[in-house]
This record gives C-alpha cells, sequence and structure tokens, in this order.
C-alpha cells in the first residue's frame, strides 16, 4: 500500500512538471548576444541594469499581461508573484529613471518584438523556441 | 534658624544635634547626587535606545521602498524615502548608497563629527533576493533633541529627590529631637543635681521604659552604685592602711635593728632611728633639704666590700649578708651585720645590727682557747701558734731568730702535794708574775703543762744574751714564795733552743728544749742547759737503749743478785734483797741506775717487776726447799704501783710457788708514796692485808714525814746508805741515823742499815740498836749460785770475835 501511495505520487509530480510550461529566455537568433546568468537576466528584466554583459545596451520584452507564461517566468526568475512584479514597477514608474519592459501585445509577436528591437530579450516556452530565436538562458530543472 | 539655634544652644547639645542634622544632609546629598546621576546616566542611556528604536522603526517602514530603490539605482526615488525620513525631527541627516554609487545624501543642518558615533546604519538587501546587499542607508539622529529630552527628566528627577530628601531630613532632626535629645537633657539635668551617695538615683523618662534610654538609665543607675560601692570599699581599704602604716611606723620607729631602703646605686633613700644611731648620722642628713646620703659614704672600714654586697643584692633575687666592720670619727669600730634584698623597682631593702658584742665573744672565745685558764698567760696551743708565726715570719724576711726557754719547777708535784692545791695555784700564778717581770713586751710567756712554762725571747739569737735572762728568771724563782704566811722555797729546770741554730720547725724546737730541759733535771735541777747535737745523742742512745730493753726482756738478758741482809742479833742470814741485772749482749752487766729509769719512763719496768717477782720466788723456793728460813725483799716502784703489780698477781704468784707471803718483802720507797698518796695507800693495805712485808727504803733522802710513817702499814725502815756510809763518831750523820733507829724502834718498826762497809759502821749500828744490816762489809750483790758461798763467808764472819765498838782510825779513813 505504501508502495503504491510512493508511486502514485512520484507519477503525480511527474506529470505536474511535464504539465507546466517551461520558460526559456531568449534573443533573436542573430543577435551576438552570449548566453547569460540568471542574475544577469534579473537585473536586465527588473531595470537595475539594461546591457549585456558585452555591452550593448538589452531591452527586455515581456510576454502579455496575465498570460501564464509570465507569472511562470517570474516565478522561476525571482519567486514573486506577477502582483508583486506590478507593484515593484508602480514604486518605480514614479521616479522614471527606468521603466518596465516593453509588453507583448500577444506571445507569437515576442520573435517579431526581437527582431525589431537590437538588443531584445525575451522569454517564452521552450515548445515555441523556433529558428528565429536563440535561448541565452535556461533555468535549472 | 535662629529659634533652632537658641533651642540647640538651649539644650547644651548642639553637638548631637548639629551633628547628626549635618549628617543627615550630608547623607542626603551624597544620596541625591548618586541618585541624580544614575537618572542622569539611565536617563541617557533611555533617551539613546529610544531614538535607536525609532530610527529602528522608520528604517522598517522604509526599508522595502528602499530595497526597490536601491536595487534599481534610482536617486528619485531614494531621496523620496529620504526626505520622509527627514519629516521626522529626530532624524538630523539621511545617507543612502548602492553600492560604491552614492544615491543619496541629505540633512537637516550640517551634522558634526560626533553627531556621526550616534548614526545608525542598516544594510539594504535585494526585493528578490534576500542574501545580495545591494545598498545601505545610513539615519544620524538629532543629538541636540535627545539632550534635550534627557535634561527635562534629570531636572524633573532632581526636583522631585529634594523634596523628598528635605521631607526625610526635617522628620530625622525631629524624631531625634524627641526621642533622644529631649530624654538625654532630662538625664543630663537630673545628673547634674544628683548626689548617688545619698541613694538618689535617676528616674526612666516618660515612655522610655523598654528603650535604650531606658536601659541606658538602668545601667548609670547600676554604676551609681557601684562606684558608691566602690567609694564605701576603698574608704573602707583607706583607713585600714593608714592604721598599718602607723603600726608599720613605730615597729619602723623603735626597731633596735637599722632598717633602711637603698637604691641600686647606694643612694639611701629612708631609714629610722636605729640605723641612725648605728651609723652616727649626723643631723645635716635628717633635715628636709638634707643632701643625698649613699651607704657607700658611710664609715664603713673596707668600702667597696659594702659595694660589692649592693651589686650581689641587686644583681640577685635571694638576701644577701655580710659582717661589716665600720669606723667612727672618734676611731671607735664595731661590726655590723648587714643583709640587703630586692624588693623591686631598682630598690634594695636592708637591715642593719650590731654585732659588736658577737664579735668580741667571738674574739674572747678564740683568746680564751688559746689561753691558759689559771695564770691568764698563752697555754700550749697558743704558744705553738705563736712560734708557727714567728717561723713563718722568719721564712718571710729572714730575719728574727727568737730563743725557746721551757721552765719547769723542780719537785712541785710533792709541793703542790703537800700544801693543797689552792696553795699550789697561787705559787703557779705567783711564778707566772716573776717570768713575766723577767721578759720584755714582744716576748712571749706561756704555760705548758702544770708547772712547765715556756718562754719565747723574740729577736735574740745570742747565746750570752739568753744565758743572762735565764740566770735573770732561775734566780727570781728562787726567792721564797709565800704561801699561808710560811715560806717555801723552789727552784725551776731550764731547757733552751735557739731559733734558727737549733732548728726550723716548731716541733723539733720544742723537742730540743725538752731534751735541754730533761738534761737540766738530769743534772739535778736548778739549772739551764741549752740544747746542743750531744742532748740529741744522748736521746737517740736513750731511744737505743729503749729497743735494747724490749729486746732484752723477750731474749730475757736479766738476771737477779742477791745481796744478804744479815740479822746483827742472831749472828745469821736473815734473808736478802733482790736486785737486777742486765747482762747486756755487747755492754756486759748493766747496773739498774742505767736503765731503770728508762724502763720507768717508758712503763718497760711493769715487765722488768714481774720478772723480778717470778725470780724472787723461785729463789725463796730454792731457800725453801734447802730449809732456809731466809727472807727476800725486792724493789717496787712508783710506775709499778697500783696497776703495774696489782697485789692478786703478787698472791697468784706466792701461791703458785707454794711460799708465804710473809717471805717476801717488798722495798718502796718516799717519793714513790708521795706521788699518790691515796692510790699508794690502798695499794700497801691490800698487799700488807695479803701478808705481805713492806720496806720503806732509801729513807731520810725525802721528804720523809712521820705522818706517813703512822699512816702506812710500813713494817720496817731500811736506812739509806749515805747515812750509814758516812758514820763516824763524833759526825752529824751519826746522830741522824741514831734519831731514825731510835724513831722507828719506836713506832715497832725493823730496822735495816744499808751500806754497811766496815766493821766500825757494825758496831756503831749494832749499838743503836739496828737489828739488820747489809752492805759490802758482809757480801756485794751475788748470782744465786754463790749466795750459799757468800752466806757461808758471812756466817764465818759473824763466828770471829767481836770487833771494838770503837771505830777504827784506819776504817774511818778508808
Amino acid at each position: 500500500m505504501k508502495a503504491l501511495l510512493t508511486t502514485l505520487f512520484i507519477v503525480v509530480t511527474s506529470l505536474g512538471t511535464g504539465s507546466m510550461a517551461e520558460p526559456v529566455v531568449v534573443v533573436n537568433a542573430e543577435s551576438s548576444t552570449p548566453a547569460l546568468s540568471q542574475s544577469q537576466v534579473i537585473d536586465i528584466f527588473l531595470g537595475r541594469y539594461r546591457s549585456f554583459p558585452n555591452g550593448g545596451a538589452a531591452t527586455p520584452i515581456d510576454q502579455p499581461e496575465s498570460s501564464a507564461i509570465k507569472a511562470d517566468f517570474y516565478r522561476r526568475l525571482v519567486n514573486k508573484e506577477p502582483n508583486d512584479i506590478n507593484a515593484y514597477w508602480a514604486r518605480l514608474i514614479f521616479s522614471g529613471r527606468t521603466s518596465p519592459p516593453l509588453q507583448a501585445s500577444r506571445s507569437v509577436d515576442v520573435p517579431e518584438l526581437l527582431a525589431r528591437h537590437p538588443g531584445g530579450v525575451a522569454y517564452m516556452e521552450r515548445s515555441q523556441v523556433d529558428k528565429r530565436v536563440r535561448v541565452v538562458m535556461e533555468f535549472p530543472r | 534658624m535662629s529659634v533652632l539655634q537658641g533651642m540647640l544652644s538651649r539644650l547644651h547639645l548642639r553637638g548631637l544635634l548639629l551633628r547628626s542634622t549635618l549628617a543627615v544632609v550630608l547623607a542626603s546629598t551624597l544620596a541625591a547626587t548618586v541618585a541624580i546621576s544614575y537618572t542622569a546616566h539611565s536617563t541617557s542611556q533611555r533617551a539613546h535606545r529610544a531614538s535607536q528604536t525609532q530610527l529602528n522603526e522608520l528604517l522598517d517602514t522604509i526599508e522595502s521602498t528602499l530595497a526597490v530603490a536601491c536595487f534599481a539605482k534610482d536617486q528619485t526615488l531614494a531621496g523620496e524615502v529620504a526626505q520622509g525620513l527627514l519629516s521626522n525631527a529626530d532624524v538630523l541627516a539621511v545617507v543612502i548608497s548602492s553600492g560604491q554609487e552614492l544615491l543619496v545624501d541629505r540633512h537637516r543642518r550640517p551634522a558634526g563629527a560626533s553627531d556621526a558615533s550616534l548614526a545608525q546604519q542598516r544594510m539594504i538587501y535585494s526585493p528578490f533576493d534576500k542574501q545580495m546587499q545591494v545598498g545601505s542607508i545610513q539615519l544620524i539622529p538629532d543629538p541636540q533633541l535627545i539632550d534635550a529630552r534627557i535634561r527635562e527628566e534629570v531636572w524633573l528627577a532632581m526636583l522631585q529627590l529634594s523634596w523628598q530628601l528635605a521631607m526625610v531630613a526635617f522628620a530625622v532632626v525631629g524624631i531625634m529631637l524627641l526621642f533622644i535629645v529631649r530624654p538625654i537633657k532630662a538625664m543630663s539635668d537630673r545628673l547634674h543635681g544628683m548626689d548617688p551617695t545619698t541613694g538618689e538615683r535617676l528616674a526612666t523618662p516618660q515612655s522610655h521604659l523598654n528603650t535604650e534610654i531606658g536601659q541606658l538609665v538602668v545601667d548609670i543607675n547600676a554604676l551609681s552604685d557601684r562606684l558608691v560601692s566602690a567609694l564605701a570599699t576603698e574608704r573602707q581599704l583607706r583607713v585600714q592602711g593608714e592604721i598599718g602604716e602607723k603600726r608599720y611606723h613605730t615597729i619602723f620607729d623603735n626597731a633596735e635593728s637599722g632598717l633602711f631602703l637603698t637604691t641600686d646605686q647606694g643612694a639611701l633613700t629612708s631609714w629610722n632611728p636605729a640605723f641612725t644611731r648605728l651609723f652616727a648620722i649626723g643631723p645635716q642628713h635628717l633635715a628636709k633639704a638634707q643632701p643625698e646620703l649613699n651607704i657607700l659614704d658611710l664609715p664603713w672600714h673596707d668600702a667597696s666590700q659594702m659595694s660589692e654586697l649592693v651589686r650581689q643584692a641587686a644583681n640577685g633575687s635571694s638576701a644577701v649578708s655580710r659582717e661589716l666592720r665600720i669606723v667612727m670619727p672618734n676611731s671607735q669600730s664595731s661590726w655590723v651585720h648587714i643583709v640587703l634584698s630586692g624588693v623591686g623597682n631598682k630598690l634594695l631593702q636592708g637591715v642593719a645590727h650590731d654585732i659588736s658584742y658577737l664579735k668580741a665573744s667571738e674574739a674572747s672565745a678564740r683568746q680564751l682557747s688559746v689561753t691558759d685558764m689559771l695564770t691568764g698567760v698563752a697555754n700550749r696551743l697558743g704558744l705553738e701558734q705563736q712560734l708557727h708565726a714567728l717561723v713563718q715570719d722568719h721564712a718571710a724576711s729572714n730575719t728574727g731568730g727568737f730563743a725557746l726557754l721551757i721552765v719547769n719547777l723542780d719537785g712541785f708535784r710533792q709541793i703542790n702535794d703537800g700544801v693543797g692545791l689552792p696553795a699550789g695555784d697561787s705559787i703557779l700564778k705567783a711564778t707566772t708574775a716573776r717570768l713575766s717581770a723577767c721578759i720584755k713586751s714582744d716576748d712571749t710567756l706561756a704555760r705548758l703543762a702544770a708547772d712547765s712554762f715556756c718562754i719565747i725571747l723574740s729577736q735574740v739569737t745570742q747565746g750570752e744574751m739568753v744565758d743572762r735572762i735565764a740566770h735573770r728568771v732561775l734566780q727570781s724563782i728562787r726567792q721564797a714564795y709565800f704561801v699561808d704566811g710560811s715560806p717555801i722555797n723552789l727552784h725551776a729546770s731550764m731547757g733552751i733552743a735557739l731559733f734558727p741554730n737549733d732548728g726550723f720547725d716548731v716541733p723539733s724546737l720544742l723537742r730540743q728544749a725538752e731534751l735541754a730541759l730533761d738534761s737540766a733535771k738530769m743534772a739535778g735541777g736548778d739549772t739551764h742547759v741549752f740544747f746542743n747535737p750531744v742532748l740529741a745523742e744522748a736521746a737517740e742512745q736513750r731511744r737505743h737503749m729503749e729497743s735494747d730493753l724490749r729486746n732484752a726482756i723477750l731474749r730475757q738478758e736479766f738476771v737477779l743478785f742477791f745481796q744478804p741482809i744479815v740479822d746483827l742479833r742472831l749472828h745469821r742470814i736473815a734473808g736478802a734483797e733482790a736486785l737486777i741485772r742486765w747482762r747486756h749482749p755487747t755492754r756486759g752487766l748493766v747496773p739498774p741506775d742505767s736503765f731503770i729509769p728508762l724502763a720507768e719512763k717508758t712503763g718497760l719496768i711493769v715487765d722488768i717487776g714481774l720478772f723480778v717477782l717470778e725470780g724472787a720466788c723461785r729463789q725463796l723456793l730454792a731457800w725453801q726447799n734447802q730449809g732456809l728460813d731466809y727472807t727476800l725483799s725486792l724493789n717496787v716502784s712508783g710506775r709499778q704501783i697500783p696497776q703495774g703489780l696489782p697485789p692478786s698477781k703478787l698472791q697468784e704468784m706466792v701461791q703458785h710457788y707454794g711460799i708465804s707471803p710473809a717471805k717476801l718483802a717488798l722495798e718502796i720507797t718516799e717519793g714513790v708514796m708521795l706521788q699518790d698518796i691515796d692510790k699508794s695507800l690502798e695499794w700497801l693495805d691490800a698487799v700488807h692485808a695479803l701478808g705481805f712485808r713492806v720496806y720503806l727504803d732509801d729513807f731520810g733522802t725525802g721528804y720523809s714525814s712521820l705522818s706517813y710513817l703512822k699512816r702506812f702499814p710500813v713494817d720496817t725502815l731500811k736506812v739509806d746508805q749515805s747515812f750509814v756510809r758516812d758514820m763516824r763518831d763524833d759526825s752529824n750523820e751519826n746522830t741522824l741515823v741514831g734519831a731514825i733507829i731510835a724513831m722507828g724502834l719506836s713506832l715497832g718498826l725493823d730496822i735495816v742499815a744499808e751500806g754497811v762497809e766496815l766493821p766500825g759502821h757494825l758496831a756503831a749500828l749494832q749499838g743503836m740498836g739496828c737489828q739488820y744490816a747489809q752492805g759490802y762489809y758482809f757480801s756485794r750483790p751475788v748470782p744465786a749460785e754463790e749466795f750459799d758461798a757468800a752466806a757461808a763467808r758471812i756466817t764465818a764472819l759473824l763466828a770471829q770475835p767481836k770487833p771494838d765498838s770503837e771505830i777504827p782510825s784506819e776504817i774511818s779513813t778508808g
């Protein structure tokens, strides 16, 4: 009975994991941006530094508001809920020194936006990664 | 305040109340200071803590916003935050930095360096990563504000405390006044006028029955009791002490002994009247302002002895004593016995006795021991001491020869017996006076024995001078002594020894003087003889003789000779006189004159006498066996009477030989009789009672006295040969012999004439009625074996025709 329960738990867990989206950080495929660390990604997306390690200006691009992937991404990135992120930006917006990332109206626009903005950096489901983008950071499994 | 002062002074307790008030004030001030200091300190700390807490709370409210600002390095947002903080009055300045980058630095007014020490710093961490520091904020509080707050609080505390302390101080003073000062004052007032000896006591103040004040009153009353009691005891003791001191003073003043106190240096501190008298202390020392009198300054004969005594007493623990001599200014000397003992405190107490009387009696006893009681001159002991002193003086200085004269009265014993002891003593005293008149003051006169005196002529060494003095001495003795008015004539013999010529030591000097005296005696007395070595030799010879005599007794060298005694009336042999001879191995036949005196002197006469007795008895037995009815007489010396020849021994001897005592006659001389009349008489009576005959020998030579003849049991008189030998027709001797014979006959005694040598003697004697005779005319003394021949010859002689009664002329010349 105990063995059965254990087996069941493992199956459920693996199913959960498997069912969850797996965001990865990407850049335009033609960008020369090298691979990024998680903290570099944090600095860029939360407005601390808006440049890549190689010196180029970085432009972060968010998935649409209320999208699952956005919540998932920030949850994985800084372990914050979307509300927290919004509250964060609300404080900073006031001073105007920095601004939140560009917000794609739709998820599918993200590669487009990447292509339009040199130095753009975004995130997406791994499953949606195509040849237009290049993964520069993956969350550890 | 002045009211309080007045009250204090009135209470006479200014000190106590003032002191306690001051103490309370001081203590309160001190306590207040400490309390305020503490309050200030704690208030300050509390204010600082409160400030910090407030700053922390402020920081807490802005922390999350600041985290965002720092994360995003947003100066605007940070500035907003800082502005917000500065709106708080406590905050003086805000500094926000992000990493190396200073975001904001705002302050209300410029902050001093000291203010930074109060700064509150907090690290700011990333809103997304609590591990990641993204900046820091520093808040500096406003110190002026904090100080103002502290001052206010301290001031309030001070005010409060001062009020409280003032209240307490007043309360204490009041309480002291009420509970302590006032009761004590009341007690003090009461004590001032109280007389405990009348029994007055303190009353316990109201409401203090059980307090310490009440206890104090009890204690004071108890103390009063004890003091009163102690006073009474002390008074009693003082009265007793005064009585004791009076008694002691009486003893001290009236004691016969000198009592005194002195320091260990000898300074006298007190003494009694007896001491004053003893040492004749002058009145200058009795005055009040007396000069210090030291015991060592008293008229000691030898003050060093006294100082030694003081030293001993000061150092020792027990009493010390000594006899000391004092010499008064008038040169009168006396002796005191001093006892000293320490009494502590470097003081010595002493007792001084006058022991002059003791010393005098001691000296007198010492004098007596060397003094002859009868005459008052030195005795033998004194003489010997004087001689030793002179000999020692001579040894020390090699000067001062002297002469030793021994003077012996000739025949004094007979005189003494004749005139009686008191008269004899007066003669001795007179002799002493005469002798002392003959000598100088530095000469010595001593009495050695009854009639023996001794003179030391000091500083005399020459024989001539001694000779002169000796003559004078003997001459003085020859003067007649008067006893009860009758004159008595005496003379003396003298032996003289000279020091240092004749001897160097006292015993030999005395011996030599005695030898010389013996020599003078032997020469017949009434002369003096100087010692010379010949005398010593003679003495030596006598000693040899004595030893020979002893040997003679052992070797039986004595023999008896017999001289016949003739009965003139019956013309036959009546008997014989036994005469002793000594057959000396080298000197031949020694006559009795040569050894009998020595035998008498040495006591050997006793043994010789017994030999004679036994020989006489043996001869009598022989004659008895021959049928001869002879009588035999033997000579008895004074030394044999009474112990040397006891009557019992005589009886035993005649019984042993079986002869009649009537055949044995004992010849004694008058001198023998006179030596000790009572004992001699007793002995004579005893032997006479036993049947022995008694002959009085040598009659007429001594101090013959008719009374003796009557008193003594004498049977026969033997007329001394000196009278018989000198008989002539017309001589006095004839008359004398006739008188003796007539007297003897009238007393009923037999008469034996000795020394008959001539026919004329015989005729005269026969004419006088003398019955018995002996002498060379008949026979010399002969040995026993020749006696018969001699007897035959006498018988033949008697048978011859009777010669003329006239004494032939040729005989008288022969």
